[in-house]
This record gives structure tokens, sequence and C-alpha cells, in this order.
């Protein structure tokens, strides 16, 4: 009696076993198809144009080698995207940990107000704004071709706001640790920078990943700012008139190749940082 | 010298709550003050405020001579070690000890350290044999009158922390990072923090609290010994009467941001000056029992439980000596000063709950009248029968001398026999007084 409860148990397990792996096998199939679609089609050199089929006509790296031609402007998209993102990146993580930093260990009025009109602000999408910003941008002549610092401008403007998952990580470093700091003599910035930052090393990198990978990817913005100028767009924008009527015939296995170049730093700074990924930095810090 | 003199200080948090009321403390210099009392009294954040870490909202704050209100922590010369230890994760034991040093870029001119004595020497040698004259002069000065130099060389942070350590017996973990210590190795690396620099005054907030009860001992003696070595003044924080009772020259015993008493542990123990320090300070709690003082003739009685008990030896004196007359008090015993009475006379009570302590009993008793208290019985003094005896629901006799009886009155409070004025409890002497005139009197204190 007790062997064939036992039986049905551990059949009853497999079956559920049998039905989750298939279902989560369906949903990675759906979810990694695309990217296999592209990497296949970007070695399609025997038809450029849009097509169904999955396996290329013909191998070859064709593709990859347009798009470092003159002809193409891939380049200067490439090098506008990776321009705004450092600069992005490093302002913006900067911005975000001052911020934080200030918001944890300060204490001054309306701080509580700052915290919350911040966060009702951002429950706007930011699209919102793109009008308004694109008015003000031209008046200033950084649209178009100028696009680059316009866009860098619109992206670090907002940064301090992205507060949110800093200030949390600073709250659970024990106020005590800048105290002690104070009593040994650094001063509020040393504080900053030899006690807490070294402690932050994984949400910095979090932050680090996020403020690049965000102008890295973006579209509406870049594509809003450049209207169409081919000297101020980013990758997005630039890959995204490949697919015109007029030039997707021949462009479309290269816009392929293009999105996997466009992958690869994102992927090579996810990998170098990723060993930094290091919980419990703060372990012996306090009892606990 | 580092005197700290706390003048009518107060702390008022937003929204009119008052932390600290009106404190008034003169430390002497070299002198181990221990402030205790229940949470929420007010002895961290006096503390803090000596520390720097709290503004002062009232009164002013001196260490050795000059007032520190608005100056920043690490300009006060002080060290201090927090109740969490707050070591630096992220460094090493040597580098968070060595934190300090490196930290102080002040132009100073400081004796050569150990390390850097011997290579003088050395080189003084040498200069010699090579007749550099020059050379020779300036090392025999370095070697005599120390350098002019800007912080610290790393040689002398290496003397200095390695000395530390060796004090404190954790030379061993000195590149090990702070999360691969145990708790009491931790407190000690905190502590050596705060030794390695300069400091004219050594604070503490609760370094023993976060350890357990064996090591807490161990450190506690310790804390004895280190003090002896750094021969400085200490400011201490504790909730614990015992930490208190043995390390400090003198206790500050606070109460809701009052000052309750200033003195000797012995003083505290022996002459409460209220009613709160009488029942904080000494374990178990004084007992207490509302009755009356009846004076006859130049004798006193008391009526505790309804019995009549003579109040005599000194006691008896100094209640004549003032004058007392008949009047309700609150009678206070400690547990300790109370003896089986072998005899019949004595007050029948009958054991409620036996605490067998090894050393001694702590017995928990009621009286006929239904009041309540505790005994502590030595072991040694009993007989066998009569720690047979000692079980739940025997009736024991029990008698109490007059000389270990402590009179308060019902209202107040305080010890009838007590006097604290404001320059005995606080010595804010002339002297000092004078040396500040811009500054008026202390206030009396006020404790209601």
């Amino acid at each position: 009696m007790a062997e064939r409860k036992h039986m049905s148990m551990s059949t009853k397990r497999r079956i559920g076993n049998v039905a989750s792996y298939v279902t989560l096998a369906l949903i990675s199939i759906i979810w990694i198809l695309p990217f296999v679609f592209l990497l296949l089609r970007s070695f399609d050199v025997g038809n450029t144009g849009p097509s169904s089929a999955i396996f290329p006509e013909k191998f070859g790296f064709g593709n990859y080698i347009y798009l470092f031609t003159a002809g193409a402007d891939f380049l200067k998209w490439y090098f506008n995207t990776f321009i705004i993102a450092l600069v992005v990146c490093v302002v913006q993580t900067a911005m975000q940990f001052s911020m934080s930093y200030v918001l944890s260990r300060y204490r001054f009025k309306l701080r509580k107000f700052m915290m919350n009109f911040m966060l009702v602000l951002g429950m706007f999408p930011g699209f919102l704004t793109m009008i308004v910003l694109y008015q003000v941008l031209k008046t200033i002549g950084l649209t178009g071709a100028n696009a680059v610092p316009g866009l860098i401008l619109v992206y670090v403007a907002s940064s301090g706001m992205g507060y949110y998952v800093s200030k949390g990580f600073l709250d659970t470093l024990p106020k005590s640790l800048d105290e002690a700091a104070l009593v040994d003599g650094a001063t509020r910035a040393q504080i900053f920078v030899r006690v807490i930052l070294p402690l932050c090393k994984p949400i910095l990198i979090y932050t680090v990943l996020t403020s690049f990978m965000g102008p890295w990817g973006d579209y509406v913005f870049a594509y809003t700012v450049s209207l169409g100028n081919e000297a101020g767009m980013n990758v997005a924008a630039g890959l995204n008139s490949w697919l015109a009527p007029n030039m997707i015939n021949d462009h479309f296995a290269p816009f392929c190749a293009g999105g996997v170049v466009v992958a690869i730093p994102v992927m090579v700074l996810f990998l170098f940082l990723q060993k930094y990924y290091v919980e419990g930095v703060t372990g012996g810090a306090v009892k606990g | 010298m580092a005197e700290v003199i706390i003048k009518n200080v107060k702390k008022i948090y937003s929204g009119n709550v008052t932390a600290v009321h009106d404190f008034n403390l003169h430390i002497k210099d070299k002198e181990f003050i221990v402030f205790v009392g229940p949470s929420g009294c007010g002895k961290s954040t006096t503390l803090r405020m000596v520390a720097g870490l709290e503004d002062i909202s009232e009164g002013t704050v001196s260490i050795d001579g000059e007032v520190v209100n608005d100056m920043q922590p690490k300009d006060r010369h002080i060290s201090m070690v927090f109740q969490n230890y707050a070591l630096y994760p992220h460094l090493t034991v040597y580098e968070n000890m060595a934190f300090p040093l490196r930290l102080d870029k002040k132009q100073r001119v400081e004796p050569l350290s150990p390390t850097e004595v011997e290579r003088a020497q050395k080189e003084l040698e040498a200069a010699r044999a090579a007749g550099n004259a020059a050379k020779v002069a300036k090392l025999e000065d370095e070697l005599q009158n120390g350098r002019q130099q800007k912080g610290y060389t790393n040689d002398q942070i290496y003397d200095r922390v390695t000395s530390a350590a060796q004090v404190l017996g954790i030379t061993q973990y000195l590149t090990r990072k702070p999360k691969a210590l145990s708790g009491g190795q931790r407190q000690r690396v905190a502590i050596g923090r705060a030794m390695v620099k300069d400091c004219k005054v050594f604070l503490m907030d609760e370094p023993l609290s976060n350890l357990d009860a064996k090591l807490r001992n161990q450190m506690r003696a310790e804390i004895i010994l280190l003090r002896k070595r750094i021969n400085t003044t200490f400011i201490y924080v504790t909730h614990d009467q015992t930490e208190a009772m043995t390390l400090g020259d003198r206790i500050v015993c606070m109460k809701d941001g009052f000052i309750m008493q200033v003195g000797t542990p012995a003083e505290l123990f022996d002459m409460p000056a209220n009613l709160f320090v009488a029942q904080f300070v000494g374990a178990p709690m004084m007992n207490t029992v509302n009755c009356d003082l009846s004076r006859e003739g130049d004798k006193y009685f008391v009526n505790p439980y309804g019995y009549k008990l003579p109040v005599d030896g000194e006691k008896g004196k100094a209640l004549l000596e003032r004058g007392v007359q008949s009047r309700p008090i609150i009678l206070g015993m400690r547990p300790e000063h109370i003896q089986l009475a072998r005899g019949k006379e004595g007050i029948p009570v009958t054991i409620q709950v036996n605490e067998m302590m090894g050393s001694e009993y702590h017995l928990h008793v009621t009286t006929e009248q239904g009041n309540k208290l505790i005994v502590r019985i030595p072991t040694i003094s009993l007989t066998d029968e009569e720690r047979n005896s000692m079980v739940n629901g025997t009736q024991i006799n029990i008698t109490f001398s007059g000389k270990a009886m402590h009179f308060f009155d019902p209202e107040s409070e305080k010890n009838l026999l007590v006097d604290i004025t404001n320059a005995d409890a606080y010595e804010l002497d002339a002297d000092i007084i004078k040396h500040e005139q811009q500054e008026e009197l202390p206030k009396a204190e006020k404790e209601e």
C-alpha cells in the first residue's frame, strides 16, 4: 500500500516535470528564435533582401564587410552611439550616485518632497516630453546633424531621477561606517570615495550597465532628434533607415549583420563586469 | 591634559523632543567616566555630542580647554569605538587600523618610530664612517628631536599598527578582511583602530553589547588593562550596570535625559541619591516598601511589613544629625543585606521561587501581607539541612540591620541622607567657572 502510494507520487512528479519542461522549452524557442534568425540571416550573401527563410542561401561575411566600407554610414552611426553611450554612462553614474548618497545620508528640508516629486515625474512616459524636447533642441541648434550632443543632453538631464535602486542599496550600508570615518578624520568627499564607493561595487556595476545600455539601444529619441539626417543618427535610427522601401531590397541582410555587431559591445561589457557582481561585499562591516 | 567639560548641554530634536536636559559634567584628565542608564536615557546622544556626530542644541562642550561645538569630529582629537564595530569591510584589518593615520595629512614634528630609529642609527654609523658631517648632523637632529613631516610615513604607520595589534593579540589577523573574523576579534580591531592615533579623549559607545556573555566578561577585563596602557580620558556608554561598576572611576547615571547621580561606583551603591539609582545599580534590584519612619527620642524605628525594626548604627546617627522627624518613607534594602533570622525574631516570609545561582541563592519570597521581595543568601552560609529546606512554599524568617537600610522620600523619591548640590555632583569648580566667565553658572539640576 505504502509502496503504491510512493510510486504514484513519483509518477505524478515525473508528469509534472515533463509538462513544465515542455512549456519552458516552447517559451525559450519563441524567445530565442528572432536572435537565431537575425544571426543566420546576417551571413546570407545570396539573398540580401527581406526573406522569411531562416537558413541563408549562401554563407559568407559579405554583409559584415559591407558594414565597414565607406559606402555605408554604419561606422559613423556606430561611433555616434558609442560616444553618446560612453558620455552618458560616465555622467549618469556619477550623478546618480551623488544623488543617492545625498538622499541616503543627508537630512534637509524638502528631501521627502523631492523624492516623491521625482517618483511621480518618473511615472510619466518619457515620450510625452519628446515634442517639447525636440523644439527646445531645435532652438539651440542641436538637432539633425548636431543630434549627438543634443541626445547626450537629453539622456543626462534626468539622470539623477534614477536614484531609487542605488539609494536603496546605500541605505543598507550602516551609517556608523560614515561616522567612524568622520571620527577617523575623513571629509565627506573622502568618505564617499574611500569608504562608500568601494562597498557599492555590485550596484555601481548595475548602474554602469543600465546607463550604458539605455542610450545604446535607444531608437525613439534618437530617431526624432536626428530627424532623417544621417550624420546625427545613432545605430538604431540608422539601421532602421535601411528598412525604408527603397533600401530594404538589398539592405536587409546587412541590417541583420548590423544588429549582431550592435549586440557585441554590450555582451563584452556584461561578460567583463559580471565577475564583479559579487554579493555580500558588506559582510563583516557590522555584527549580523 | 585633556579635561572634558560639558556645560548646560541640551539636545532638542525637531518636533521639540528633548533628549538631554541641561547636562553638566566636568570630566577630569585621564578619568574613566561611564554613562549608564536604561535605553533612551540620552547617554549615547550625549556621547555623540562630545564626538561631534550630533549637533549640540544648547550649551557647550569643551575638550582640553577649547570649545568644540562647531568643530568637525576629526578636529576634536577623539577616538571612538562603535557598538557595531563599524569596520570598513573592503579593507584588511591592517588597512582598517591604518585608515585614520593615512587620512591625517597635518604638518607635524613626529618622533621617529622604532623601525626608523633602527635605520637612522645604521645610516648614522655609515655617515660617520664616511665623514659626511652634514648627514650626521641631520640624522642626529632627527633622532633627538623628531622629523618635520606631513602626515605619517609608512614605517610609522606600520610600527603603530603592529604594536597596537600586539597589545590586542590580533597580529595574526592583520591580512584578513573583517568578515573572516569573529565578533570578539572584530571588536579588538575596532579598538585597535581607535588606539593607533593620538587622541585626547577615547569614546566608547556600548562596545561590548554585541558580544556574548563570556566574551563580554573577558573583554571587560581587557578594557581595564587597555585603559592603563593608553592612559587617556575615557567616556564609556553602557546600559549594563556591571560594566559601569567595574570600569568606571565615576559613573553618570541617567534617566529620561536627566542626570540622576554622578559618583564613584561605591557612592552609587552605598549612597544612591534617589530611588532610580538605588534600583538601577546592583543586581538583583533593591527591595522597596512603603512604611513609616518613627522617632522616639533619639532612636528611630521603621515598620516594614508590619514589623517594627530599629534603625541603628551609622544610619540612625545620620538621621539624628539631620533632625529627621517621624514621617512616611520608602524603605529600601538590597537583597544581599537581608539575612536569614535563625532565631525566632524576624519577618516570616514564604519562598515562591528559588533560584540556585551556584555561589548563592536568589529567593523570591512573599510576606504575610503579600509584599514581594528578593533575598540573596550565600550558599556557603547555609547548613546542608537548610539548603535542602530551601524549596518553594517553605516559610523562613528574615531580618535586616539598620545600617543597610535606605530611606527615600515617597514623593520626590530622593534619599533622605544624600544631599546633592550642584557643586559636589558635577565638580564644576570655581576655577573653571572663572576660566569661562562669559558663561553663566550652571543652573541647578532639575529632577522633576
